[in-house]
């Protein structure tokens, strides 16, 4: 499954600049492990060293955040988008 | 090129370096760095070439350690920020002290939740140090208002203490594979035994090297009117120990509160110790009105300093880490307030100017001549 990453401004760094990546996964956890692989920061950005997903991180599978779908456990199929955002919070 | 004086400041807005003449009368500032995210800790190594380090911590995508080698004009990411083992079930929420190690580039951190981590290569690669990390006493610490953090690394030879809070004081006299609770005459307020083996919320520890075994400790202050379980506990706040932390005797008796965060000791006297004493139950400026308070006879008296610094309407916070002196012949005191304002204390701290009014709330003030 060919699955198009849309990075944040704020982790570009941590994957060389790169605005969004392709993997080939069929579930976000295996998206996330092959962002592991290829850049372990980014992922620590991610998630925690637990393998939680960070509390105020959203992942979006098309437009649809996976915590309303099976979290990291939701299926992908080629052609998916999935977009990493911060939450809204702060001050 | 001649010496100069830096203050690398951490906020919640991210990092700021000032840089003054050995004179200190102006400062010019440079940042933020890491902007919008929060820095609880910074550090200026001067061994070899300076590099400044700043703990950057961000609410949405973790930690990262900043480092500059051009004397805090351009800062970059480290390569790593230290992380648990993945099997160890914690996860790092903050950096609340980086030092320097036994090695050239030795970097040392105290995170939160508390534990202690090394890096051989400054701040590019870290490990863990189980010593402490996977105590017997680590899951049955408790967090603190500020979170359960390592606040307090100090090195001295192949002693090593580390503040907790709230875990206590911990001492290792074996360069830091194992340690030791080392808190006899640590007070609690918060616990019905007022003297436990572990668990105080201690602030600051620092010590001096012209007096071996000395250790001076800002602890969480404040019990004195405690009528519950285990009676009031007076003056347990400011604390001192002549036999390597294994023992500790108040010093707080002239103090207006022995509540307070940050405590520092001059460079070249280890008599001559300072603290800022805090409303213990606002933990801002008592009766609006700041001062830092001197003791230059080891803590058996206190005189205070407020010369310059507002006598009324003041009611802010300096945290543990907001309080630094430099090590130039006649010491300037510096802090940063939670309203985002850098004070300098010529002359010892006897005379005080505000360098910086506008800065994002401080969290932590760290002075370097290099």
């Amino acid at each position: 499954m060919s699955v198009t990453v849309y990075i944040p401004g704020m982790l570009r760094p941590r994957c060389e600049g790169a605005r969004h990546l392709t993997v080939e996964a069929a579930s976000v956890r295996l998206a996330l492990a092959e962002i592991e692989r290829r850049f372990p920061q980014l992922y620590l950005g991610i998630c925690e060293e637990t393998g939680a997903v960070r509390r105020h991180v959203n992942l979006f599978v098309n437009v649809t955040n996976v915590r309303d779908l099976d979290g990291v456990e939701t299926a992908l199929a080629s052609g998916d988008e999935l977009t990493i955002l911060p939450s809204v919070s702060g001050g | 090129m001649s010496e100069r004086v830096y203050l690398a400041i951490g906020t919640r807005k991210g990092m700021f370096v000032a840089e003054g003449s050995k004179s200190r009368g102006k400062f010019e500032l440079r940042g933020p760095f890491g902007p919008g995210v929060a820095v609880y800790s910074t550090l200026i190594d001067t061994r070899g070439t300076p590099r400044f380090y700043g703990s950057s911590c961000n609410a949405f995508f973790g930690m990262r350690v900043l480092r500059s080698t051009d004397l805090g004009h351009s800062f970059k990411d480290t390569k790593s920020a230290p992380t648990f083992p993945k099997d160890d079930g914690r996860a790092l929420a903050n950096i609340w002290s980086l030092e320097p190690g036994p090695g050239k580039k030795e970097l040392w951190a105290g995170v939160e939740p508390a534990s202690l981590f090394r890096s051989p290569d400054g701040g590019d690669s870290w490990e863990m140090v189980p010593g402490i990390s996977n105590h017997e006493h680590a899951r049955k610490w408790n967090p603190g208002a500020g979170g359960l953090c390592m606040h307090t690394i100090i090195r001295d030879g192949d002693r090593v203490h580390l503040g907790i809070s709230t875990g206590g004081h911990y001492l290792s006299e074996d360069g830091g594979n194992t340690f030791v609770a080392s808190n006899q005459g640590v007070g609690a307020g918060f616990a019905p035994d007022p003297y436990p083996e572990f668990g105080q919320c201690v602030h600051k520890i620092v010590r001096h090297d012209d007096a071996p075994g000395r250790l001076y400790m800002q602890n969480h202050g404040g019990w004195a009117n405690w009528d519950g379980p285990g009676g009031p506990r007076p003056d347990i706040g400011v604390l001192r120990s002549d036999d390597h932390g294994k023992s500790w005797r108040s010093i707080a008796k002239g103090l207006p509160t022995d509540f307070g965060f940050p405590i520092v000791v001059h460079p070249d006297d280890a008599d001559t110790v300072y603290v800022m004493p805090l409303e213990p139950m606002t933990r801002t400026c008592p009766g609006g009105s700041p001062a830092v308070w001197r003791s230059e006879d080891g803590g058996d008296s206190w005189r205070k300093l407020n010369k310059g610094l507002p006598k009324k309407q003041s009611f802010f916070t300096i945290q543990r880490d907001a309080m630094s002196v430099d090590r130039m012949k006649s010491p300037a005191l510096y802090f940063g307030t939670t309203t985002g304002q850098v004070w300098i204390g010529r002359d010892g701290g006897e005379e005080w100017e505000c360098l910086f009014d506008s800065l994002p709330p401080v969290h932590c003030v760290k002075v370097a001549v290099a």
